[in-house]
């Protein structure tokens, strides 16, 4: 729908920043209750080899193959959450990092979604970006009014103190089992969403680094409001473009300006640094993470940082 | 044919063993997953090859270079990934090693290249026929530097001064720290010890496949976290015996499996372990679980 107006370079960029946040969703509604998954990405292709198969090998439209990936993927994250139930910090993280890696060791092995050549000719869907961006608009009102309802507060007193939480009666097995399975389905989306897109997809596309990258969107953004996982996504996917964007700047100084001793040096310098390819850019993007945590280790939006944006009157202590 | 398999299998499971030794040792002390770890692995394995082929070093040197090399760059990730963060937050060390195992690997990428590069032939090739068992001399060494390196360690833990300090660590740092440990130390020496260990199994890790490449350290990584799993989260000579376990098991499965499969195989072990006996086959040194 809006193919007319934005070229398509820049289309693939929302598009691809859109569904990371979806993917950063998905991590943060089982986080609201303090269950940390590096096994995200395995939802992920759990919800793209899905909708591939029911859109191709079923003859499903994307508008329906699209809510039933998410509806399978959360299914396979209750059958996750039960285990995961009795487990948590460390054991987790390795429990979800062992899922999401058997995840892909069937996608490699399994001949029926393509093995190891990979699945190919998914059907490319042209709208795309409206349903990333309409996911996107939705996600954010849910957990918005999530965050101020009694279920976001039982979900986040889980997170503080399980044993209190339950002791104040709330039903901390299906309420965890609950976000996790939503977690799970929502990732589904984002990999039915990506699947569309890229139309290719193998057992390496939902690795285990992408499991961290999506852990890393929402604990750089923020884990303690819903407004957290958004930034972290966007600023991770948007970085190396605006890498890009500065060294187009650079070059628009006239050369005169530049064209002496110290500044002529440092003008090549910071023109072949911003020279990004992947391997620098992903060098700058480790550094970042890095500083991050030393100087806001609580990621760049907590509650405190956004009552001092926000225009409704809330006392600090609510 | 059974004795063949077996001997294999211990070959794998030393270089299993000698990673996750390094991360059970820093898990103890810190309670850490310490992410990068498999590519202080990658590094060691390529500072070794830099010695033998640009220094002309023999395979001794290469040894020692990379463990010295690894031993640095586990100082230097205390310092940048460690001690600046706040320790009262779960996530963010676990972050900032993140983010540090992404710039050593890219790092490498972007020196070195996305290529694999082959480790020449440092030890002559014999074959020693024994029985029914064909064992070649490089394997021999790799069996015998791993298995020297496991009985040093674990003398050094259970019977030095400085390994009794992290054993009092991996219990509790308060209460280590009330006994004059000086807890800041032990984290160091942990991590030099851990990293230069898996600076050796970096290398024994090229002589055994023939080649290094950026991207070793991910795989590394992972079979180390499910031998620690395994052994027992903190628990040393745990992680020496699991590792050489878990070598086993995947070269026996893998015969009858095929490859694919084996790593399935141990996915499902992790997960097995996890939900029916998460202290590990041996226990913890931890009291509590985490």
């Amino acid at each position: 729908m809006f193919a007319g107006l934005i070229d398509n370079y820049t289309q693939q960029i929302i598009i691809f920043t859109g569904i990371n946040v979806i993917a950063a969703f998905s991590f943060f509604a089982p986080f609201k209750t303090g269950q940390v998954s590096l096994g995200q990405a395995g939802f992920m292709a759990i919800g793209a080899y899905a909708s591939a198969v029911f859109t191709q090998k079923f003859g499903f439209p994307f508008a329906v193959s699209l809510p039933c990936a998410a509806l399978l993927a959360g299914v396979v994250g209750v059958v996750v959450g039960f285990p995961a139930l009795r487990i948590k910090g460390i054991y987790l993280l390795l429990l979800t990092l062992g899922f999401g890696e058997i995840v892909s060791v069937i996608a490699l092995s399994w001949d029926y979604v393509g093995g190891a050549q990979g699945y190919r000719n998914i059907p490319f869907n042209p709208r795309t970006l409206g349903y990333v961006l309409g996911v996107v608009v939705v996600l954010i009102i849910f957990f918005g009014r999530l965050e101020r309802s009694s279920l976001g507060r039982a979900m986040d007193s889980i997170h503080q103190d399980e044993t209190a939480a339950e002791v104040m009666g709330i039903d901390v097995v299906r309420i965890k089992l609950m976000a996790f399975g939503l977690g799970a389905a929502i990732a589904g989306l984002a990999g039915a969403l990506y699947a569309h897109q890229a139309t290719y997809i193998d057992s390496t596309t939902f690795n285990i680094m992408m499991g961290v990258e999506i852990l890393t969107f929402v604990v750089v953004g923020g884990g303690s409001t819903y407004w957290g996982p958004v930034a972290g996504a966007l600023m991770l996917s948007l970085l190396p473009e605006f890498l890009r964007t500065l060294r187009d700047w650079l070059e628009l100084v006239p050369v005169s300006m530049t064209d002496f001793f110290p500044l002529n040096r440092v003008y090549d310098f910071l023109h072949e640094f911003l020279d990004f390819e992947n391997a620098k850019r992903l060098i700058v993007y480790g550094l970042i993470l890095m500083l991050m945590m030393i100087v806001r280790p609580d990621g760049l939006l907590t509650r405190d940082a956004l009552r001092r944006f926000s225009w409704r009157r809330t006392p600090r202590h609510a | 044919m059974i004795y063949q398999q077996l001997i294999n299998g211990l070959m794998l499971g030393a270089s299993y063993a000698l990673v996750a030794i390094g991360y059970t040792l820093i898990f103890g002390v810190l309670n850490l997953l310490y992410f990068a770890h498999g590519e202080v692995f990658m590094v060691g394995a390529f500072v070794g090859l830099f010695l033998v082929v640009h220094l002309g070093l023999g395979i001794y040197g290469a040894l020692i270079g990379a463990m010295v090399a690894c031993a640095l760059l586990g100082v230097l990730s205390v310092f940048v990934a460690i001690r600046p963060v706040p320790k009262d937050r779960p996530l963010a060390p676990l972050i900032s090693t993140i983010g540090l195992t992404i710039v050593l690997q890219n790092a490498a990428v972007y020196f070195i290249g996305g290529q694999q590069l082959a480790f020449p032939e440092t030890i002559k090739q014999t074959l020693y026929h024994v029985g029914p068992v064909t064992v070649s001399s490089t394997q021999l060494f790799i069996l015998g530097v791993a298995v020297t390196l496991m009985v040093l360690l674990w003398l050094f833990i259970e019977h030095s001064k400085t390994g009794r300090g992290i054993r009092a660590v991996a219990e509790n740092h308060e209460t280590a720290a009330l006994l004059g440990v000086d807890v800041n130390r032990i984290v160091l020496i942990t991590f030099v010890i851990g990293s230069g260990i898996a600076g050796i199994a970096g290398v024994l890790d090229g002589l055994k496949n023939s080649s290094v490449s950026p991207f070793m350290g991910l795989g590394a990584a992972v079979k180390g976290l499910i031998v620690m799993l395994l052994g027992g989260l903190g628990n040393v000579p745990g992680a020496m015996v699991a590792g050489l376990m878990l070598g086993m098991i995947e070269i026996l499965s893998s015969a009858d499996i095929g490859t694919t499969e084996r790593d399935l195989f141990s996915f499902l072990i992790l997960i097995l372990i996890l939900l029916f006996r998460p202290t590990g086959l041996f226990g913890t040194r931890t009291a509590e679980q985490r």
